[in-house]
């Protein structure tokens, strides 16, 4: 009888030293991963902000008038039905 | 001389004195010993809970971890307002060590005698915590963090960015240092956009590496995006253009607001003069007034095609009842209301083309106060427009008991009230919207079509979309809010504005309200420019030609098919030299 309870408590002390070290593996891990989330959620904004301001409307009219040579159709050049 | 070996044999006399100090030698060490474990009986129990919370606090923090902030974006998904990660280094003056601070200095960019003089200072003056650097890129903080420097503290945080700039500011508006809503559409959905900030207790060492979480009390969530009803391409055309006009005119302000014509949706909201807000060292208050929900305007003629809806709307004038506006001329109570000149008999149609104020006063006496009132109010002037936007004025309107013959025949002309443009705008979308007007809405997926007041009947306002086309005719006050290829309609306003005594004789807010194409609306645009200063301050003349040149690249970007086609046809014809 003793003989088991010593074993239970042996084994349950075992467990829980093993439990810990577990928390603290998975705790790293998230952290890495955390990290990891907020570098590429950064990097998604930059892209963003760069992705608008390239695609700013001032820029495009700009860039359509005075490289491209655009300019809106005028009237005698629109299809009607 | 046999005294020397007695003398040997008294050697236990030695002894007895030695054991009195072999006693009090021992005393003294159990003393100590009890000293020793009496201290730590004394530490372990009595001591014990204050010692453990002092060790806590040095090493248990609770870390706040502030919540991303929502995004803005524009109908389209185009950003508006967008928060990156930033980080605010801190120091505790007392713990670090000044060796480390020239390296600090380099890092951050910044001279090393300023820093440690900075640092000196806080330490003299026993401050705990100073900042060093506030909003740093993460990729400098990323190297400050690399220096492991004690008593150096990063936090994490946002910055926001507003691509769209001046364009889109007031609408959007902007938030302080902490990331607090403090304008616009960040201050009424703060709360919607802030998310919640997370908070975790966790045990660090004295480096600030996170050993060990002991307990999570919340998880840091996110602020949730809005899209707002702006499409950002129209606010850039209708921005420029008004600010374009409004230097052009030296005027002291202006606003334009375009809605869509069908749901009311605000499709652009632009104010002069604007700011930046993304550079808060130059804001100025009176930069920062929303114009087109904040101020209030007298509308002038513009609310002219409402007196004239109220008597169609009443059964009892078609547009083609012959009124006399002759001799050009009325005398109301003490005041003679005047037309610009004698137009003779006018039909209620030829009332709005030539702008007559004699017309539009027969009308509204015809009418009564109460009609009147009803009617004004139906189309939203004087209510308030529901969007809630901080700052939003209601305008006024004067009640039915207020309105004696004067000042009824003043607000048939638009006078003795005040609406922001934005109520202008929105009473406009009545006409457009087969007499029964929704909401003005800012947010995507406010608009339902169930949602409408009933301002007149259906027919009435197809026949006042007919009326308001022909104040761009050749015949009409508007003819340069024309735009080629689309039928337009609207109505020019011009107010004398309100100084200290009175209406001021040489200044002027000039008002145009429109809409284009009449054959099936798209957009409702209002343009006012306050105090042009120059020959031209007619609304014909200063907002009819912003709103032709706003509407014609509206339409276009909207691809709305051109409903004008004599002009096309013409010109194709010349086009193939016919």
């Amino acid at each position: 009888m003793n003989v088991a309870v010593w074993l239970a408590v042996l084994v349950s002390a075992l467990i829980q030293i093993g439990m810990v070290h577990w928390h603290r593996e998975l705790l790293s891990q998230w952290q890495v991963l955390d990290t990891k989330q907020r570098e590429l959620t950064q990097e998604q904004t930059r892209l963003l902000l760069e992705y608008s301001t390239l695609t700013a409307y001032g820029r495009i009219d700009q860039l359509a008038r005075r490289q491209l040579n655009m300019t809106e159709p005028d009237n005698t050049r629109v299809l009607t039905q | 001389m046999n005294a020397t070996p007695r003398y040997s044999k008294t050697e236990p006399e030695v002894t007895g004195i030695a054991r009195w100090r072999f006693v009090t030698v021992a005393i003294v060490l159990c003393l100590l010993a009890l000293t020793v474990t009496g201290r730590l009986a004394w530490l372990h129990t009595i001591e014990q809970p204050f010692l453990f919370t002092e060790g806590e606090k040095r090493t248990v923090r609770v870390k706040t971890e502030s919540a991303r902030r929502g995004m803005i974006t524009d109908r389209y998904g185009q950003p508006l307002a967008v928060s990156t990660r930033v980080v605010d280094v801190g120091i505790h003056p007392a713990r670090v060590a000044p060796s480390a601070l020239s390296e600090l200095a380099q890092v951050l960019g910044r001279p090393e005698a300023e820093l440690i003089r900075t640092v000196a200072q806080a330490r003299l003056k026993k401050r705990a915590f100073i900042y060093l650097e506030r909003q740093l890129q993460p990729d400098i903080a990323d190297k400050v963090a690399a220096l492991k420097i004690e008593g150096l503290q990063l936090t994490n945080g946002y910055r926001r960015y507003y691509p769209a700039g001046e364009v889109a500011a007031h609408l959007v508006g902007l938030v302080n240092i902490d990331h607090q809503g403090q304008e616009g559409i960040e201050l009424s959905y703060d709360q919607y956009l802030q998310g919640d900030a997370g908070k975790r207790t966790v045990v660090q060492d004295r480096y600030g590496n996170i050993v060990k979480q002991v307990a999570v009390s919340s998880m840091a969530k996110a602020g949730k995006d809005i899209a707002l009803t702006i499409d950002l391409r129209l606010q850039y055309l209708t921005y420029r253009e008004l600010k374009a006009a409004v230097d052009q005119h030296s005027a002291a302000s202006g606003s334009a607001v375009l809605l869509d014509a069908k749901t009311g949706e605000v499709l652009a909201m632009a104010s002069q003069p604007s700011y930046n807000p993304n550079n808060r060292a130059l804001l100025k208050a009176e930069n920062m007034r929303n114009r087109a929900i904040a101020d209030v305007i007298e509308p002038g003629s513009t609310i002219k095609p409402f007196t004239v809806a109220a008597a169609l709307d009443s059964g009892r004038y078609t547009p083609g009842t012959v009124i006399n506006t002759a001799p050009g001329y009325l005398r109301v109570k003490h005041k003679t209301i005047r037309d610009h000149r004698n137009y003779g008999k006018l039909d209620v149609t030829g009332v709005i083309t030539k702008s007559s104020n004699v017309g539009v006063t027969r009308l509204s006496a015809d009418l009564g106060a109460e009609t009147m009132w009803q009617f004004l109010t139906k189309a939203g002037i004087g209510q308030p427009s529901g969007l809630g936007f901080p700052g939003e004025t209601v305008g006024q309107l004067p009640y039915p008991e207020q309105l004696d013959a004067l000042r009824l025949a003043t607000v048939s002309y638009g006078y003795g009230m005040a609406v922001s443009p934005l109520q202008l705008a929105q009473a406009y979308t009545s006409f457009t919207q087969g007499g029964c007007r929704s909401p003005v809405s800012v947010v995507m997926d406010a608009y339902s079509p169930d949602d409408c007041q009933s301002v007149m009947k259906p027919g009435v306002a197809q026949q006042m979309l007919g009326i308001l086309e022909t104040v761009t005719s050749n015949k009409g006050t508007g003819r340069r809010a024309r735009v080629e290829g689309y039928r337009v309609g609207g109505k020019t306003g011009t107010a004398h504005k309100v100084g200290r005594y009175g209406y001021e004789d040489a200044r002027y807010t000039a008002v145009f309200a429109g809409v284009a194409p009449l054959t099936d609306p798209e957009v409702v645009l209002v343009v006012v420019v306050d105090d042009p200063k120059g020959r031209e301050y007619y609304g014909g003349e200063v907002a009819a030609p912003i709103f032709s040149r706003i509407a014609s690249q509206a339409l276009r970007l909207r691809q709305v098919i051109p409903d004008d086609l004599t002009e096309l046809e013409l010109g194709q014809q010349v086009a193939k030299g016919l």
